[in-house]
């Protein structure tokens, strides 16, 4: 096996993207010096310093050159100076060689095999190439042709070789075409089915270790396509695991063909607790592509049979290599490796477990559970026209948006913000005075109609955190964190939000919006699956309200919603409030609200103005 | 019906923000050991739905968390009407973003809101706010 960059072309080719050849590549971007002949051509031909290099470039359509086709192909474009695409000038037909593909895979087209028995043919071919042996891979027939694949380079060679070679019953040639080429993938929710069942059979749960060792060739998968160095076909594994064992602590991918990891980023995202990898038998070039998986806790890893692993002059230097990329290692393929000197000094501080809500004061939490389920009512229903009862004369209201970082304004339409972003009051973007001052909603009409522009929905409301951070009897802070979903808009997206209302009592004896502060964003894939995922009203105690159906306030515009959220709560928040800050029972702050009217402020100053004066008997104090 | 007076006070909480704003996070993220200058004595933080009370707490709370950098992309300000708070001014400031946490490549998406009041020639933090965008249902 030859060291560093000898052999065959290093590439990075990955998700079928063919502009992987940087380092061609920048000689062109930099534009000076380096000249090739052919350069007018656009300087694409730059990029191959040899054809074995070109040939890549059909990606996973590599043409072998076993067709008659290629032969025409070289004619069309000799004149251009040998394009991309073209094959190299053979002297004869008889020297065809094999090229050994970057892809693991090999398509197997047998032109006109549709005439035979998939049996014949395949006998056929297995006592050509005997005692190679092979398993033909998704088996199909296409027009005339049949069609399957092998996994195995050896095979592929032989039956590269087989081209012409067979003589069939009705005296024709079988003809073979060999390409280098994977199957399509086309991921269904039958297949992903599929993968979780063949999942679950290789899960051990005392462990908690799943072992998806050559996992394409697992019996129940021979149907379908499935190998996982198809980072789609892994992404996809990863989601089913994430799903099912989110604690996973052992992986095993051994003999998966896997070659780039740059997608295995996301498994320190998702599994919080692998530690033992097993990625034994795969193509990994070097150690570099292991940074990928840096952010991982692993104190196990297995990489024997990689490439990587032969580019070390000795095992030393190998050991010590990877160890840097995972400093916590104590076992590398099977080996105990010396314990590592660290440092005193924890290093990973976790953050404090989150709790749904905090309350400032339990004595706000019926009172604020019954404003949001009145408000949201409204806001939920058909018309937020109603909602007008829930501000204040003077109230203010202004809305933020953002896209989430991982750039969701580019992908489908789903995600698009711009209902929200339209109204957004950003101040980092909006910074002429005179704008902010517009985007600012002022007074209750303007307040509710910008509300009533915005899409339709159904909140979370079971999902909501609230934070009640403030609680008197002049005002009510609280931030609520949820989600909600467009229910008018196409694919009924879901979104994030994050509000926060400053609530004042009124003077009908309830309670309005002084400010209502808001900001959208889209909702995270964590978000998508836990969404309304309580939300049966039976399962939360309510104790005092019965119905839970949000129908009511809708049709009957006329009745008062949010203001008349009852006397009585009001009088039971500023009678614990009164109660706390002066040190007296319940009896004789009832007596001192009443005799002001329910009037707060009054009754504070009544209080501070008698006991000043050592009016208040002490049994007042009694509790 | 807005008089000027409110209107200059709806530019004031707007540009009181991005500085306040500025100033909090370049705090939190560089030298945390001075963030607690920036609350009252008797303010509340509410981190993830976890109550902290009093500035000291405040402060030994704050540096226990992991490092952070915090990547604001929006900010929002609204006046809170003064005879709220005992007649102070004061302002609610929202500021929603990115953060990481120990330097770990994931970005977290963070929504934080602020009551700040302005005491003796001072801004102060009367409330604190924050949450991570993460599922909260139970």
């Amino acid at each position: 096996m030859p060291k560093r960059g000898g052999g065959r072309p290093r590439n990075n080719w990955k998700n079928g993207a063919p502009s992987c050849f940087e380092h061609d590549d920048r000689i062109h971007h930099t534009g000076r010096r380096v000249m090739f002949k052919q350069s007018q051509n656009k300087g694409k031909n730059n990029k191959f310093k040899n054809w074995n290099d070109a040939k890549i470039l059909f990606d996973d359509d590599v043409d072998m050159g076993a067709s008659g086709n290629a032969q025409n192909r070289r004619g069309a474009y000799r004149g251009r100076g040998g394009r991309l695409g073209s094959p190299p000038p053979r002297p004869s037909q008889h020297k065809k060689k094999f090229i050994t593909g970057v892809l693991p895979w090999y398509q197997i087209t047998i032109p006109y095999g549709a005439k035979h028995e998939k049996d014949v043919i395949l006998k056929v071919l297995l006592s050509h190439i005997s005692p190679e042996v092979f398993i033909p891979h998704y088996f199909k027939i296409e027009g005339n042709s049949a069609i399957f694949y092998v996994d195995d380079v050896k095979v592929a060679e032989k039956l590269f070789h087989a081209d012409r070679k067979i003589t069939m019953p009705n005296g024709f040639k079988l003809v073979v075409i060999v390409r280098n080429a994977v199957p399509r993938i086309n991921i269904t929710d039958d297949m992903k089915e599929k993968m979780k069942l063949a999942m679950a059979k290789r899960y051990n749960p005392t462990t908690k270790a799943l072992d998806l060792t050559k996992f394409h060739a697992d019996p129940d998968l021979v149907d379908v396509f499935c190998a996982l160095f198809r980072p789609i076909i892994m992404l996809a594994a990863v989601d089913i695991i994430a799903e099912n064992i989110p604690d996973l602590e052992a992986l095993n991918l051994n003999d998966n063909k896997l070659h780039g990891l740059e997608h295995l980023k996301i498994l320190a995202t998702k599994f919080k607790n692998l530690k033992i990898l097993y990625m034994g038998d795969n193509r990994i070039p070097s150690v570099a592509p292991l940074e990928a998986l840096k952010a991982l806790p692993l104190v196990e890893l297995y990489l024997k049979g990689n490439p990587l692993v032969n580019r070390f002059n000795d095992n030393e230097t190998y050991k010590s290599e990877v160890r840097r990329k995972f400093p916590k290692l104590t076992r590398l393929d099977g080996d105990e490796l010396p314990p590592p000197i660290g440092f005193d000094i924890p290093d990973d501080v976790s953050l404090p477990p989150a709790q749904q809500s905090f309350l400032v004061d339990p004595n706000g939490q019926e009172l604020i559970k019954e404003f949001l389920k009145q408000y949201f009512a409204i806001y939920d229903s058909e018309s937020r026209q109603p909602l007008l009862d829930a501000y204040h004369e003077s109230a203010t209201c202004s809305l933020a948006a953002s896209y989430l970082n991982t750039d969701s304004r580019n992908s489908n339409s789903t995600n698009k913000l711009n209902t929200y972003m339209v109204n957004s009051r950003n101040l980092m973007r909006i910074t002429d005075r005179d704008h902010r001052r517009r985007y600012l909603k002022t007074g209750k009409l303007q307040v509710v109609s910008l509300l009533s522009e915005l899409p339709k929905t159904t909140h979370d409301l079971m999902g909501f955190a609230v934070d009640l951070v403030i609680f008197n009897p002049n005002m009510v802070v609280l931030t609520m964190n949820g989600v909600f979903r467009e229910i008018m808009t196409t694919g009924t997206p879901l979104r994030s939000f994050h509000r926060t209302f400053v609530i004042v009592p009124n003077n009908s004896g309830g309670f309005c919006i002084l400010n209502d502060m808001y900001f959208v964003t889209n909702a995270t894939k964590e978000q998508e699956d836990k969404a309304f995922s309580t939300s049966t009203p039976a399962s939360v105690p309510t104790p005092t309200t019965t119905p839970a159906a949000p129908a009511i306030p809708a049709v009957t515009p006329a009745a008062q919603p949010v203001a008349g959220t009852s006397q009585e709560d009001t009088q039971k928040m500023m009678l614990n409030m009164l109660s706390q800050q002066t040190g007296m029972n319940e009896h004789w702050s009832i007596n001192c609200l009443q005799e002001t009217g329910w009037d707060y402020q009054r009754a504070l100053f009544i209080f501070n103005q008698l006991q000043s004066e050592g009016k208040i008997p002490q049994e007042a104090f009694v509790k | 019906m807005a008089t000027e007076s409110t209107l200059k006070n709806v530019d004031s909480a707007c540009e009181t923000a991005e500085e306040f704003t500025r100033l909090f996070y370049k705090h939190l993220d560089n030298s945390r050991h001075l963030t607690s200058k920036l609350y009252l004595d008797a303010s509340l933080l509410v981190w993830n739905g976890n109550g902290i009370n009093g500035n000291a707490k405040i402060q030994k709370f704050l540096l226990d968390l992991p490092p952070s950098n915090h990547y604001v992309k929006t900010i929002d300000a609204q006046p809170i009407s003064e005879n709220l708070m005992s007649n102070n001014l004061s302002y609610l400031i929202q500021a929603c973003g990115d953060v990481t946490y120990q330097n770990e490549e994931v970005r977290k998406p963070f929504q934080q809101t602020f009551v700040i009041v302005a005491v003796e020639g001072k801004w102060k933090i009367a409330t604190d706010c924050y949450r991570l965008q993460v599922p909260y249902s139970t």
